[in-house]
């Protein structure tokens, strides 16, 4: 079944480096659609990954920095992206080797297009 | 002091989940309504009252789910303008318990849901295997249980 973000997480999917994309509903860290191989565990990275961008977005506005726009954790076995608004929530789970700059220039072109 | 859970083996499962989920209310009963622990309730008669609307509640929605889908909901989502709330059935060894917790901004369906799945894990590893004669819940046994029960979680046991 698609949805209105199918397209746009296919083409987030498509770059190198990338492992799963999401998206997510920012207040229920509920999967809407997402792309996933084959053992991953959506709903986790969903609800985690939901709860993280919420509260970074309430620091930087406790911090007086203003909204908060791209999001990037980066871990030893990968990084995550995030990108999104108060109702949804781009993720994007990719390898150490991606190439972040390109990942980041690819969301906002998806979140423009979804705005 | 307000103790956690009626029973020893509850004390962890529902403090990780607390901890974790970062909820405002929980609560684990029997489907019989017996409060078997809880999280953030300061009076008995609350605990009474969310018991009693809880075991309505699952026995309603699991018939309504056989009615439906031949088989019983897993899980009952209530969405509020400032708290949210979620039940779900959790088994264990020692036969299904009923789950409630409320939760608010600091925390989420999704969060809520995931740390449930582990808590329904670590409730049935952490249960002791049911008791040899398993008597019936009796209703003239009923009120004299739900107050030791009550009595156990508010330290006057």
């Amino acid at each position: 079944m698609s949805t209105p973000f199918t397209a746009a997480l296919d083409a987030l999917t498509r770059l190198k480096g990338v492992r799963a994309t999401l998206a997510v509903a920012a207040p229920d860290g509920i999967t809407i659609d997402s792309n996933l191989q084959i053992g991953q565990d959506g709903s986790r990275v969903a609800a985690l990954a939901a709860s993280l961008y919420r509260r970074a977005r309430k620091s930087a506005v406790a911090a007086g920095f203003g909204g908060t726009g791209f999001m990037h954790l980066e871990a030893a076995e990968g990084r995550l992206c995030l990108l999104g608004g108060d109702e949804v929530v781009l993720v994007v789970v990719a390898r150490p080797e991606a190439n972040v700059g390109l990942i980041r220039v690819e969301m906002l072109r998806v979140a423009e297009t979804l705005a | 002091m307000i103790k956690a859970a009626v029973e020893g083996w509850i004390e962890l499962p529902i403090r990780k989940f607390v901890d974790d989920s970062q909820v405002v209310l929980a609560l684990l009963l029997h489907p019989t309504g017996q409060v078997m622990a809880q999280h953030g309730f300061t009076r008995a008669m609350d605990i009474m009252s969310a018991c009693a609307l809880a075991s309505a509640i699952n026995a309603s929605s699991v018939e309504l789910g056989k009615m439906l889908d031949g088989k019983p909901f897993s899980g009952l989502h209530h969405g509020g303008v400032n708290r949210q709330l979620f039940l779900a059935e959790t088994p264990t060894p020692r036969g299904p318990y009923i789950f409630l917790t409320v939760f608010n901004e600091e925390s989420s369906l999704g969060l809520v849901r995931m740390f449930f799945d582990e808590f329904r894990t670590n409730l049935a590893s952490a249960a002791p295997p049911p008791p040899a004669t398993n008597q019936p819940t009796l209703n003239e046994n009923f009120e004299k249980e739900l107050n030791r029960n009550l009595a156990a979680l508010f330290g006057r046991a």
